[in-house]
């Protein structure tokens, strides 16, 4: 089995995910809600990550996600919205605290 | 207990498989489907038509109708489904009624390719399905009445699996063999389920809806009974044009 690392800031936490595995996954791997999904559907914005590594492990973003994306005012390539990205590498990220 | 409201979804949501036990899962799974398809070919007659050079015109054009009304009739048995699935989980709910959203219309899309062969949307429309395409419809109806939606979902992985692996390769064929140009619609169909990932799709409900092992024994038996009655139907389309042509007096 093909497992990839996927670490969630700020709590610190660690999560091994079969390859290709949809980030909601990680709610149903750990106990806490280290990523606080909404919608899962890209809609909503309540699930925005900062990738601080391994941006290219999460797979690159549609159009609608980037455009989502720039009415958030997050333009600096780095942030995700964590529903719509696959762990296909090893990654970390960071949980936006100010949306 | 809190109050009386009942299948709404809530209570335990952590799912029967981890991540990793659910892709364990799915390739076990998929070895079986693997090896159905070994044993559709060897078992069903004419199975391979579509690949072939010659594709007899009262075959193709007769499947093309049937695929259209089995996507008419199981959207609605699929629709019921998607009631139950919210009653248990709404994850697998979203899931399931974003492939739905997905697969809604795609009938036209054979409907269309069925003008390119000389069949109008009157002549499809006055043309009553298959026994076994209604006996499908009809299965669906027995497990959502006594069983539940999980197998109806297994009809969905069975059908997304074969065709992301074996559709391409009849494509090809029936470019050749139909041109290309008349088969746009079942191009388009196969581009859906390749780029969409419907069988990834399919499977994040799956995933969700097994909830003990004897959910996933259930779902390995839902699989072959798919398979059993879809093998009717290529029996029934069979017999009724290429060995019904072979009958008549030369």
């Amino acid at each position: 089995m093909n497992l990839k690392k996927l670490t969630i800031l700020p709590a610190g936490i660690d999560v091994l995910l079969p390859a290709g595995s949809p980030l909601t996954e990680v709610e149903y791997e750990v106990q806490q809600r280290p990523i606080p999904f909404g919608c899962r559907s890209g809609s909503c914005g309540a699930c925005v990550i900062e990738v601080l590594d391994g941006l290219a492990s999460l797979g690159d973003p549609d159009p609608d996600e980037l455009d989502f994306l720039e009415d958030l005012g997050r333009t600096g390539g780095t942030h995700r919205l964590a529903c719509q990205c696959r762990l296909r590498g090893d990654a970390t990220v960071r949980v936006a605290d100010d949306i | 207990m809190p109050n009386r409201v009942t299948n709404v979804g809530y209570g335990d949501r952590t799912p029967f498989l981890s991540s990793t036990a659910s892709a364990k899962l799915r390739a076990e799974i998929d070895e079986q489907l693997d090896q159905q398809v070994l044993e559709w070919y060897a078992n069903v007659p004419e199975a391979a038509h579509l690949e072939g050079k010659n594709v007899d015109s009262a075959y193709y054009k007769r499947n093309l109708i049937e695929t259209a009304w089995r996507i008419r009739m199981l959207r609605v048995s699929e629709a019921k489904a998607l009631v139950e699935i919210a009653k248990t989980s709404p994850e697998a709910a979203q899931v399931w009624a974003n492939y739905e959203q997905e697969e809604m219309l795609h009938d036209e899309l054979f409907i269309d390719d069925l003008a390119k062969a000389g069949v109008s949307r009157e002549e499809f429309l006055a043309t009553e399905p298959y026994l076994s395409t209604k006996l499908l419809t009809g299965y669906f109806s027995y497990l959502l009445d006594h069983e539940g939606p999980l197998g109806v979902v297994a009809y969905s992985y069975l059908v997304e699996y074969v065709n992301v692996k074996l559709e391409p390769k009849k494509l090809e064929a029936l470019k050749q063999s139909v041109g290309e140009a008349n088969i746009g619609g079942q191009i388009n169909h196969s581009h859906t389920d390749i780029n969409d990932d419907h069988p990834g799709e399919v499977w994040a409900a799956v995933r969700h809806l097994l909830r003990s092992q004897d959910d996933i024994d259930a779902f390995k038996r839902y699989l072959r009974e798919h398979q059993q009655i879809l093998a009717q139907y290529f029996e029934e389309l069979y017999l009724d044009t290429i060995a019904r042509a072979e009958k008549q007096p030369a």
